[in-house]
């Protein structure tokens, strides 16, 4: 019993060192997903179906596809058409051997369409009067959006982008199928190479466990103060 | 060239029509499988979270907070190598089974995927049994209805209004995360059928598409029908 | 004693609405407004609900779009144009844009922007419309605050305001932008009676100083007061006009009689 403790801790040290590189995923991804997620919501709102039916599909598909698959699709596939392109000459080239591209680019657009969805039922449900005040004053229909829409909107949905953001956090284990040597694939590697079956995992687990609490506590106070404005007075 | 792709469908040896088929019952028994076995832990943990037994409501705890912060793909190892390692071992051991006793690889999967996903089915159901008035309750107990007829004639309907929506996203979920069972390699469903298809013909594009189009078709269909029933349980509300 | 305007001299006619129609599908709810209000009239519109009386306000500045008619403020037009689908459209969303900033408009439910404070609301139009530098806005807010009396709650939100104090910083929020013409669409319908009077009391004051303002009310004692001038809107259509002493004393048409012997 005490050597299994004993072994668990020894490991921490080496999946420690890894966890950076599923933070950095997290966050890549995370603003990545964002960005591109606000672009979809606005396209899926539009009125030309131009923007609204191609976003529509791209979201459709990504949120009915498991993320291994894409994952999956995204690295094997590009993998086998890339190299007859003229990307294998160019400089993109160094960065398109390893997993770590592909794991960023699956994981972003997985994350842009979960985050265009919810933000999309937020930007929709924007009080009516906020907007009636902005046009009245003469604001153009830019500064609405960037004023008025987007800040009230992501303040709305807050709470589900901060749950979100944990859940990509527990999704880059799965790029360790696609052999990047972040948390959940250092830990694999210690496996195999150690033959120890559980306390591999059980110290991946006390890490992910520990990064988690971490995380969603940082996130709570941003949360509380970006909300503020709609508690009122106590 | 077009027919090449079609000669990858095709049925019997030379294609893989076939095995992306049952790759797809595959996935479609492991998911509602889990999905059952995850309704189970769910109400267990829900009643132990909401049980006066401060042990009850601990392990309760433990259990959800502990199976949602951990990445899916971390539990159904953890959870799989226990069942198909340890738990075999303890009961030889117990003497409760004999020697060559092996968890069937399917049974150990499902367990492993229901373990993850019951702890989500436990916050499911958890708000929705507290989304019932009290004031519902208290006329029933004041009607002089037992503890079992109250459950089912009262709290359970109540319930399931609210619970719907978050079960049906749970299924959703469920159907998606069975992929994941793929990397144990234990066995054909579609993730692993695309897999071996893939690496056999190099052509990874193609089977991974399919393998895409196939989950695709499960969410359509899932959506569908999860619509349907949303629609037909609230015909009597405004 | 006249408050600073944007420019330099101000034509007589500050806001001229002529034959003004508006369907809302086969219903038509206006059908055919027209009146001129005067640099520092006051002008109360009053009729029974389903009148048109929101929907004439919010055409003038186009937040309901007029099916016909003519909106000038200060003497210019505001352009439009026939589309292909029959209906009447702004031309010139920069000039559109400039008219709303000289229409200061006051919302029944105050539609203040609940994630900024009271100051930021008050400079929000000066300093992204206005184009104003920020101290510029926030010395004028300062003013302006005080004018309505709610300078102690500079930094709190919406949320933590009463109704009555909500409204006053929508006052504000209007006065920032030195409109020409003020817009007050049924500024006390929506506040508990005891807060009313905060309000009116603004209100008030600001007719005291000869700002042109067009109001929608049910405050029949208010717009008797303040008012130069009271349209009375039935079924869509100007039933009758004047000076409120006037009209109100002496209705010539039977339902303003009516309307009136309410009060």
């Amino acid at each position: 019993m005490i050597q299994f403790f004993n072994n668990v801790v020894s490991w921490l040290p080496e999946l420690l060192a890894a966890t950076p590189l599923t933070l950095t995923l997290t966050l890549v991804a995370g603003i990545c997903g964002l960005v591109f997620g606000t672009l979809l919501a606005l396209a899926r709102l539009s009125d030309s179906l131009v923007l609204s039916m191609p976003a529509g599909i791209f979201m459709f598909v990504m949120r009915g596809t498991p993320l291994l698959v894409q994952l999956y699709l995204i690295y094997y596939g590009l993998g086998q058409i890339l190299p007859g392109t003229w990307v294998r000459h160019s400089f993109l080239w160094p960065y398109l051997r390893d997993g770590f591209s592909y794991a960023v680019i699956a994981l972003s657009m997985n994350q842009a369409a979960y985050n265009g969805e919810v933000l999309r039922g937020a930007i929709r449900s924007v009080p009516k009067g906020q907007i009636e005040a902005s046009v009245a004053i003469g604001m153009t229909s830019f500064q609405v959006l960037t004023r008025v829409r987007l800040p009230l909107a992501f303040r709305d949905c807050l709470p589900v982008l901060t749950s979100d953001i944990i859940i990509l956090l527990k999704s880059t284990a799965l790029v360790s199928t696609i052999t990047v040597l972040e948390l959940m694939g250092t830990a694999r590697m210690i496996q195999r190479e150690s033959l120890q079956i559980y306390e591999p995992l059980i110290a991946c687990g006390l890490v992910y466990f520990a990064v988690v609490i971490v995380l969603t506590n940082i996130m709570r106070p941003i949360e509380s103060r970006l909300t503020r404005f709609r508690r009122g007075n106590t | 060239m077009f027919l090449t792709y079609i000669d990858y469908m095709g049925w019997g040896a030379k294609g893989w029509g076939d095995e992306f088929f049952f790759g797809f019952l595959m996935t479609l028994k492991i998911s509602l499988s889990a999905y059952a076995l995850a309704l189970l832990f769910g109400f267990l943990a829900t009643a132990a979270k909401l049980s006066t037994n401060w042990f009850l409501r601990a392990m309760a705890v433990t259990y959800t907070t502990v199976v949602r912060s951990l990445p899916e793909i971390l539990m159904v190892l953890i959870v799989y190598f226990t069942v198909a390692g340890l738990a075999e071992t303890a009961l030889v051991k117990a003497g409760l089974v004999d020697k060559g006793f092996q968890f069937d690889p399917f049974w150990a999967a499902v367990f492993a995927l229901a373990f993850v996903s019951g702890a989500f089915m436990t916050e499911v159901l958890r708000a929705a049994r507290l989304a019932v008035p009290e004031g519902q309750i208290e006329s029933a107990t004041a009607v002089g209805m037992s503890s079992m007829q109250i459950f089912r004639r009262v709290i359970l309907p109540q319930m399931m209004r609210h619970a719907i929506p978050g079960m049906g996203n749970l299924w959703l979920s469920v159907t998606k995360d069975s992929a994941i069972v793929a990397v144990l390699g234990a066995f054909s469903e579609l993730l692993y059928t695309g897999y071996r298809a893939a690496a056999a013909t190099r052509e990874y594009v193609f089977f991974y598409g399919v393998t895409a189009v196939l989950f695709l078709l499960i969410t359509l269909v899932s959506v569908a029908v999860l619509q349907w029933m949303e629609r037909h349980l609230n015909r009597g509300y405004v | 004693m006249k408050i600073k305007e944007n420019h330099k001299t101000v034509p007589e006619t500050a806001l001229s609405v002529r034959n003004i129609h508006k369907s809302f599908g086969d219903e038509e709810v206006l059908k055919g407004i027209s009146f001129d209000a005067n640099s520092g009239d006051v002008i109360s519109i009053i009729g029974s609900s389903g009148s048109g009386k929101s929907t004439l306000l919010r055409c003038i500045n186009f937040l309901e779009r007029p099916d016909s008619g003519e909106v000038a403020v200060a003497g210019e037009v505001i352009r439009t144009h026939r589309a292909k689908d029959g209906l009447q459209y702004p031309s010139d969303k920069h000039q559109l844009k400039q008219m709303r900033a000289r229409l200061g408009m006051v919302f029944q439910n105050f539609n203040l922007w609940a994630h900024r404070t009271v100051l930021e609301n008050i400079i929000e139009g000066p300093v992204q419309v206005l184009k104003h530098s920020r101290k510029k806005a926030v010395a004028e807010a300062e003013i302006f605050m005080d004018k309505v009396g709610i300078t102690q709650k500079r930094d709190q939100y919406p949320s933590q305001l009463s109704g009555g104090q909500q409204q006053r910083v929508a006052i504000a929020r209007a006065l920032a932008m030195h409109p020409t013409v003020m817009l007050f669409d049924e500024p006390t319908s929506a506040l508990d009676p005891e807060l009313v009077s905060e309000v009116v009391q603004v209100i008030r004051q600001l007719a005291v100083e000869k700002r042109t303002m067009i109001m929608v009310t049910h405050e029949m004692a208010l717009a008797r007061e303040i008012s130069s001038h009271l349209i009375f809107l039935h079924n869509g259509r100007i039933e009758e006009q004047g000076p409120p002493d006037v009209i109100m004393e002496n209705p010539k048409s039977d339902r303003l009689r009516q309307f009136v012997g309410k009060f």
